[in-house]
């Protein structure tokens, strides 16, 4: 493990933002707004688009699969309500620009859902459910990575001779700033989440739990604490508070921390015997498993100034934007960006039509006070080569050098310097004092790169 | 779509820092020098800072204007090239040959390379650079501190008149023990030169000998580097690699023949050593990018100008030190390469 001078567990580089999480992390899991109608994205994952199983018109019922896809990677979407199938037509979607989507009428009787409390207890037993029977229940319910990268749960429980798993790691550092939803979760859900984490661990045979948490949300240590205690776990499985900084959640950055050990830059943790499952993903798992309950709804964190009111609701998936802007009170005068996720690697939107997709944990409103330090708002000069963003990469990258290769079309030096490495957390551009866009150059050459190996359309 | 949304790549909120700050930041580390400036060369040293900064910062606005660009002044690195330039040469030097030399330093060492972030060589050293090339004698006459008339301030500045009272450095001292291999005139009762350096070490320390502007006061140019590494304006892989092997190349030296080498001490308190360890190797924009790197950066400095001190024909070498090793700098940044945390992509 890697330990800093003050004995608390973590990785080189990275920044400390301020954290907001005071804006909304005493907001309780609340109900979200009335669902009139949801616009269910097909792509919602890393891996093959979903086909729709729908047709227009056709009566649907809650938690009905609406779209699949036949290939291994991928997750099917489903309704998170009952009623009628309105549409099958292009969508905003957060990152892709544009993208299919199911679009749902619901039912006039159909209510918003409460979040029952947490709805599992301490004597609940992994043991009575098969390896087998979890991933089918995992993939069939279209668990995907809900911290935000999407990639397919199913797929990443899968058995791998080669790569036996260690350490399963549960993420609940939850580094971006603002967004509460996973503490929230932690919680009032903590029997959910340690039940899910459970069956993870079933299913990929782990010799170790690490249950990983910021040393900033101490409740959520202790309560975490309290209920492994209650619930007679064994050694193996322990609670951690690692030290609080940006990107500690970053899958990599997380297992470094925790185990000292790096992930091969082009592979995955399974290499190194290593695997990560958030929080919200360990509470959907075991909603699948237990209960049946396909993925459709998730809580979502509503905060930043920009918005009049701020908490963690329990929203329907494919719900949009401005309705639960107008749900929360609607957007103050001074607010100037709406972004899907945190205020670090959030994708900003302007459509408020965008429906929330698995993996929006939070919509953060910025007003101009909170952005006016930012890129995009301030003037850009030019690189002093001052070298903070090499000492902020928690990559140890060179993303000066890698930026100003794309910026200037060059890329074959950016790949020499290893762009793809890059995890785009956004530290470089935090600490930039040109006010340079780096994490934007690079992801820009990513694309460039990716559209020259005819990986994806231009 | 809502007029007034902003959409750009994440993140969405950054530090307050600009480069405006970080120039500033330089300057106030710059203060106690200028204090002690003050203190030691009086109101003439002051205005030779000024008359450089003016014609940095105009120089820079000119240039801007001829390349029909908008004005870069309000950065604050021109101030604190002035400055630097300012500090690093003879308080007796004439108005005139500062003005020259703020304005090679700013038009050739900065702007024909397209201004800040792009030049190769630092600015203030490149016109000091210009200023000793064109002006031999008045770049090497010294005066003592505290001897200018107070009446008259200015008498001494416009003809720049060599019989005003001058010392010679320390480091000069430095030089003749070297060349006279440690070896007293005979037959005179005079004090060895390695045992004058020892001497003034004390005023070394304080700023109450011969030298640059801004350079004799160590101790006002320490505090102004701790300044510095607190606000993390610089690191400390520079100064500590400089300061290292100027330690240890002075210290073996002194050991081996104390009458022709002088402690090591005077080496890092004299010249242009703290000056350049703190404000002049440290330059951003002419020193390495990683911190590999700028540790063999600060040593080379510190190497090459030890090697000026005690074996070539100049008693001091910090500026063709830096210049040296801000040319090999793209060298270095190009075989110091990082390799990314989870090392090397595979089929790389």
């Amino acid at each position: 493990m890697s330990v800093n001078l003050l004995g608390r567990r973590t990785f080189p580089g990275g920044v400390h933002p301020p954290e907001q999480k005071e804006l909304s992390a005493d907001c309780a899991i609340a109900p979200g707004p009335q669902p009139k109608e949801v616009a269910v994205l097909l792509t919602q994952h890393i891996g093959a688009i979903c086909q729709p199983v729908v047709a227009k018109k056709d009566k649907v019922q809650a938690g009905q699969k609406v779209g699949d896809a036949e290939a291994f990677v991928s997750a099917p979407v489903h309704s998170p309500v009952s009623g009628t199938v309105k549409d099958i037509a292009l969508q905003s979607h957060p990152v892709l620009g544009r993208a299919m989507a199911v679009i749902i009428e619901a039912d006039p009787e159909e209510k918003a859902k409460t979040p029952a409390a947490d709805r599992f207890a301490a004597d609940f037993d992994a043991s009575r459910y098969s390896p087998e029977q979890i991933r089918e229940a995992v993939r069939n319910a279209g668990i995907v990575g809900l911290g935000g990268a999407g990639f397919p749960t199913g797929v990443k429980l899968m058995p791998n001779k080669e790569y036996p798993i260690n350490d399963l790691v549960l993420n609940g550092c939850e580094c971006e700033p603002y967004i509460t939803c996973d503490y929230r979760m932690m919680l009032e859900w903590t029997h959910q989440v340690v039940a899910g984490l459970m069956l993870a661990a079933k299913a990929v045979s782990a010799q170790k739990v690490h249950i990983a948490i910021e040393d900033n949300k101490r409740e959520a240590v202790s309560r975490m604490r309290e209920v492994l205690k209650a619930m007679g776990a064994k050694e193996s499985i322990s609670v951690v508070a690692l030290k609080t900084k940006y990107p500690q959640g970053g899958e990599r950055q997380l297992i470094r921390s925790l185990l000292g050990k790096n992930v091969p830059t082009s592979g995955i943790p399974p290499m190194i015997n290593a695997l990560a499952v958030n929080v919200a993903t360990a509470a959907a798992i075991a909603e699948a498993v237990v209960l049946n309950n396909p993925l459709t709804h998730r809580v979502v964190t509503v905060s930043g100034l920009g918005i009049a009111r701020r908490g963690n609701f329990y929203v329907e998936n494919g719900t949009t934007v401005g309705e639960m802007a107008e749900f929360c009170g609607g957007l103050t005068e001074d607010a100037v960006k709406v972004i899907l996720g945190g205020p670090m690697m959030g994708f900003a939107v302007a459509d408020m039509s965008t429906p929330l997709t698995k993996t929006a944990g939070a919509i953060t409103v910025l007003t101009e006070r909170e952005v006016t330090q930012a890129k995009h708002a301030g003037e850009t000069t030019a690189c002093i080569r001052c070298g903070r963003c090499l000492e902020a990469c928690p990559v140890n990258l060179n993303p000066t050098r890698i930026a100003h290769a794309v910026m200037h079309d060059r890329l074959e030096v950016a790949k020499d310097y290893f762009m793809s490495a890059c995890i785009e957390c956004g530290c470089c551009s935090y600490v930039c004092p040109a006010n340079i866009e780096l994490t934007g150059y690079i992801k820009t050459g990513k694309i460039l790169e990716a559209r020259a190996k005819k990986k994806m359309p231009s | 779509m809502s007029a007034k949304l902003r959409v750009s790549p994440g993140p969405h909120i950054s530090q307050p820092l600009s480069t405006r700050r970080v120039m500033l930041d330089v300057l106030i580390g710059l203060v106690p020098a200028m204090v002690a400036a003050g203190v030691f060369f009086r109101v003439r040293g002051l205005v030779l800072v000024g008359v450089c900064v003016v014609s940095c910062v105009v120089t820079e606005w000119l240039c801007n204007l001829a390349r029909r660009q908008p004005t870069s002044v309000g950065d604050l690195s021109a101030v604190v090239t002035g400055v630097i330039l300012a500090f690093s040469v003879p308080p007796l030097l004439p108005w005139w040959a500062a003005v020259v030399g703020s304005v090679f330093a700013i038009a050739i060492g900065k702007m024909v390379f397209g201004g800040l972030g792009a030049n190769i060589f630092n600015p203030a050293m490149v016109g000091r650079c210009f200023l000793t090339a064109c002006y031999g004698l008045l770049m090497t006459t010294w005066m003592v501190p505290l001897t200018i008339p107070t009446e008259k301030p200015y008498a001494v500045m416009s003809q720049s008149n060599p019989d005003a009272i001058t010392q010679a450095t320390p480091l000069a001292w430095s030089k003749q023990a070297i060349k006279s291999k440690g070896q007293s005139p005979a037959g005179e009762n005079v004090v060895p030169a390695a045992d004058i350096v020892s001497g003034q070490l004390k005023q070394m320390a304080i700023g109450g000998v011969g030298g640059c502007l801004g350079e004799t006061s160590a101790i006002a140019l320490i505090i102004g580097g701790i300044y510095m590494l607190i606000r993390k304006t610089i690191t400390w892989h520079i100064p500590v690699a400089m300061l290292g092997t100027v330690f240890v190349i002075g210290g073996i030296t002194h050991l081996a023949n104390p009458a022709a080498y002088v402690s090591p001490l005077a080496h890092l308190a004299g010249g242009g050593m703290l000056l350049g360890a703190f404000f002049i190797a440290t330059d951003p924009v002419t020193s390495p990018l990683t911190k590999k790197g700028e540790l063999i950066f600060g040593a080379g400095v510190g190497g090459l100008t030890m090697l000026i001190r005690l074996v070539g024909e100049y008693p001091e070498g910090v500026m063709y030190a830096v210049l040296l090793m801000n040319a090999v700098t793209p060298l270095v940044d190009r075989f110091v390469r990082l390799v990314p945390a989870g090392g090397k992509p595979s089929g790389k």
